[in-house]
């Protein structure tokens, strides 16, 4: 099949699609009134829910945090709180950074570089959470045992020692997953973006 | 003429342009669908900047790839496999199998090019010259022409590989 080929098939394709119309006036109108959830919209839900669940906690370690008397609690209190904060606020506003690429205005290269940009600051953001999710756990783990159960942890952690290696195992493997997943991305995002800024 | 009735006017007639964008970006008809809804909601969101503009298919090819571009799929497939139920709407009377297998090599090819080649090629295949493609695309027309050569070979040899 020769490239000519390609075009006359293409060509054809045309012919016949302007003797199918199939979308009604009715169903315009739905499409321009409805906003109907793409993928980012639902990325971005679930990620919404994520930040208030982080709020919450947040808000409720503010409330407590008298409880942390020295100043090794109250400094993983505070990298705690840290973490809830920040993180989410960032990612939440990379998604929305993603969701406003100005469609309308920019021509198709520089959407292609803005685009994958974005997404490589998205997925960047989303594999720095995960890393951090590991010290996170470090931090608020004394915080919430000496909130909820008055319990020192520095001083008396040998009831709470089986839990870091058990999630340290489940986050490396789920840290490795994700990874694999964003070194995949971004491969393919990099050489798009030389290709194009270069 | 009221904005919706234009609207509803001008969508009906790029119904085709649509179609064939929808599916050289997506894989299946769940997707397309997807893809094809996000376009004119798209194109109905800038209705009234394209007003003042003079070219109304620079316009729609903008929007619609642009949009075409940040949809992510939910899942990658392999093989890129192309439906019947993609390629055609429905089987009029000028139909042929023959003309059927033909468009979906033509995807299949479509599909293994890079998101910037892919655009490229479309614009070529729909006719487009080499100013009006770098008018939509923000390349100048001389790299226009280089790109779409080296497409040219690449398919070239896609296509000396599949007979």
């Amino acid at each position: 099949m020769e490239l000519e080929e390609l075009q006359a098939t293409w060509a054809q394709m045309s012919t016949e699609l302007e003797h199918q119309k199939i979308i009604t006036n009715e169903i315009i109108l739905q499409m321009t009134q409805q906003r109907y959830t793409n993928k980012f919209s639902k990325i971005t839900f679930y990620e919404s829910i994520g930040a208030f669940i982080c709020l919450i906690m947040a808000a409720y370690i503010i409330v407590n945090f008298a409880s942390l008397t020295t100043w090794y609690l109250q400094l993983s209190g505070i990298l705690s709180l840290a973490f809830l904060v920040i993180l989410p606020i960032l990612v939440l506003r990379a998604l929305k950074r993603i969701q406003n690429l100005g469609v309308k205005d920019a021509n198709y290269s520089d959407m292609i570089i803005r685009f994958t940009k974005a997404k490589k600051h998205l997925l960047f953001l989303q594999r720095l959470g995960m890393y951090l999710t590991f010290l996170f756990f470090l931090t608020v783990m004394p915080v919430f045992n000496m909130i909820l159960k008055g319990n020192d942890i520095f001083l008396n952690y040998q009831a709470s020692l089986w839990y870091i290696p058990v999630v340290g195992v489940f986050l490396f493997f789920l840290g490795r997953w994700g990874y694999g997943c964003y070194k995949g991305i971004t491969n393919s995002a990099e050489t798009i973006l030389k290709e194009l800024e270069g | 003429m009221n904005k919706e009735a234009d609207f509803v006017k001008l969508i009906r007639a790029n119904e085709g342009i649509l179609f064939k964008i929808t599916t050289v970006y997506t894989d299946n008809s769940a997707d397309q669908q997807d893809l094809y809804q996000d376009i004119v909601y798209q194109l109905w969101k800038s209705f009234d900047s394209f007003r003042n503009e003079s070219k109304i298919s620079t316009w729609m090819y903008r929007v619609a790839m642009n949009t075409a571009l940040t949809q992510i799929r939910s899942k990658k497939r392999t093989g890129h496999s192309v439906s019947i139920e993609k390629t055609v709407l429905k089987q009029t009377d000028s139909y042929e199998a023959q003309w059927e297998t033909r468009l979906q090599l033509l995807y299949k090819h479509i599909h293994r090019l890079n998101v910037l080649e892919k655009g490229l090629m479309l614009l070529l295949l729909e006719g487009k010259k080499y100013d009006e493609i770098a008018e939509i695309t923000g390349l100048s027309p001389s790299n226009v022409g280089t790109r779409i050569s080296r497409i040219k070979q690449k398919l070239k040899l896609q296509l000396t590989k599949t007979d």
